[in-house]
């Protein structure tokens, strides 16, 4: 009973690890950029999810498409001003950057909301449910069942639409991207836009449950960055594996031990990952073929 | 025929050395026009000059319109195709999506176009499910051709189509060249098979460390003039 309460618990966590992955993935693939500030704009996510709770006092879910589209924004604009005037430097540029974007984000909140842990609204309600004996939180129902939809949808768009061709052909080879008609700054901008909202969806995810500060950025892009070592780097469905195994391993071994503990177990296990497989469980399955 | 394509005094190169010296020359309206040289003449540059892949200073007009402050995907979008040295598929899509892709019209034309390549090479649509990377060398360079007509271009700039592959596959791909040729898209064929190219082209432009030097009919060009731009002298 107890070890399924576990398992429920550690997959909502990694089903919103999984959204901040897929985000930081999608920009590398996009830009071979590392984007840095992806920690922090979840953190945005979260406590504008804090901000605009007073003005539309409705469930999270409700606030979600609104906070998906002002991620969306504000991506936009941090592709605009931290990524495409440095393009053509070489990639520590936008590596650092995006490093400053996190910084001016983390002390732009910590001016506007202070450095207190915030609570965004639950997605539907903060009931438990109790089912044969198990007390599930809805909240993690909830999490699950919104980052399944979103990652769906972003994996529906990237499959089966003309723009998810144009983002995919992008990210494999911008030069004959272009060469093929594809507006690619175009198609940066847009990966930026949707890794943002990616972001911002896990930010209002995690901020009800686990809170959110100011500082709460800098754990989640470690976590993203494992998850796409773990899952192999530049892939996406590794991103989403990884981030699920990454958050299963943090609530099975905190269960046991503490979280400290399982943070240093979770780095130690990445650092044999690198080791024995630095591929990642995912990397190389994409070839070229002469 | 009226020029579809006029080059006029174009200079192009990479850091700050000139691959191309002053190149002018015209292609017409449905015209298939070999470029031929050695190693480092300049062909591959050429062409990517024509899409905007390096920078050029010179005078580029295609179909009346300068080309000069166009973007790549601007000059695609105005009927220019490209098939890259070395194919450049999209290697972890699809191949129906690697046509799909370089489709510049709605969904639902954009099929037929697919259909219309499938019809042109059958290998292709029997392997439409399967990933780029899978595929031979000789279906990737079809899988590049076939790409290269979704945006129904009305000029193709085709980079050594045949280089790596066997001589059976390299006439495979020629024949399907000279198809497209005939039905009326200009094509502009950088090309170190002499032989291979000027069975498909009637005109030939030599270039030869970055400058022009022979244009004019195949039949008018004398051997020496072709040794020329391949061994020099």
């Amino acid at each position: 009973m107890a070890a399924f309460q576990l398992l429920v618990n550690g997959v909502a966590l990694g089903a919103a690890y999984a959204l901040v992955a897929l985000g930081f993935v999608l920009v590398l693939n996009a830009t071979s950029a590392v984007n840095f500030a992806q920690g922090d704009l979840v953190m945005a996510g979260g406590l504008l999810a804090v901000a605009l709770a007073p003005l539309i006092p409705l469930p999270g879910i409700v606030l979600l498409p609104v906070v998906l589209v002002l991620m969306a924004g504000l991506g936009l604009l941090l592709a605009l001003a931290a990524y495409l005037p440095l393009r053509r430097r070489p990639p520590v540029s936008v590596f650092i950057s995006t490093i400053a974007v996190g910084i001016i984000l983390q002390n732009g909140a910590a001016i506007l909301f202070g450095p207190e842990p915030r609570a965004a609204p639950p997605l539907f309600g903060d009931d438990t449910l109790h089912i044969g004996g198990l007390a599930i939180p809805e909240q993690s129902l909830a999490i699950v069942a919104v980052a399944g939809l979103l990652i769906g949808v972003q994996q529906w768009v990237f499959a089966r639409t003309q723009l998810g061709r144009r983002l995919r052909a992008t990210a494999q080879d911008p030069e004959m991207a272009r060469a093929c008609g594809v507006p690619v700054t175009a198609m940066i901008l847009v990966t930026f836009a949707i890794g943002a909202a990616c972001a911002g969806a896990a930010g209002l995810l995690l901020a009800n449950r686990y809170f959110v500060t100011p500082t709460s950025g800098g754990d989640l892009i470690l976590k993203a960055y494992i998850a796409v070592t773990v899952g192999g780097w530049g892939s996406v469905p590794g991103a989403v594996v990884g981030a699920l195994l990454i958050a299963l391993f943090e609530v099975g071994v905190s269960s046991v031990l503490s979280y400290p503990m399982a943070l240093g177990a979770l780095y130690l296990t990445l650092l044999a990952i690198l080791v024995l497989r630095p591929q990642g469980l995912f990397g190389e399955a994409v070839r070229r073929r002469g | 025929m009226s020029a579809l394509l006029t080059i006029r005094n174009l200079t192009a190169g990479y850091g700050g050395a000139s691959a191309l010296d002053g190149v002018s020359l015209t292609v017409a309206a449905g015209e298939t026009v070999a470029l031929l040289g050695a190693n480092g003449a300049g062909k591959s540059t050429l062409l990517k000059a024509l899409l905007g892949l390096v920078p050029a200073r010179g005078d580029l007009r295609f179909d009346g319109a300068d080309l000069g402050p166009l973007a790549t995907e601007a000059r695609v979008r105005r009927g220019i195709g490209y098939v890259p040295e070395g194919r450049r598929v999209f290697p972890g899509m699809s191949v129906r999506d690697n046509l799909e892709v370089a489709g510049l019209s709605a969904a639902r034309d954009r099929a037929r176009d697919v259909e219309r390549v499938f019809a042109l090479f059958p290998d292709l649509a029997l392997k439409s499910g399967e990933s780029a990377w899978r595929l031979s060398g000789g279906q990737q360079q079809m899988l590049s051709l076939g790409r290269a007509l979704m945006g129904r271009p009305r000029l193709l700039l085709l980079d050594e189509p045949s280089l790596g592959l066997s001589p059976k596959l390299a006439d495979e791909v020629f024949s399907a060249v000279g198809r497209i040729a005939a039905a009326g898209t200009a094509v502009l064929l950088a090309e170190q098979s002499a032989a291979r190219a000027l069975a498909v082209a009637p005109r030939a432009v030599l270039l030869r460390l970055g400058r022009v030097v022979g244009d004019g009919p195949v039949a008018s060009l004398s051997e020496e003039v072709l040794r020329g731009a391949f061994f020099g002298g």
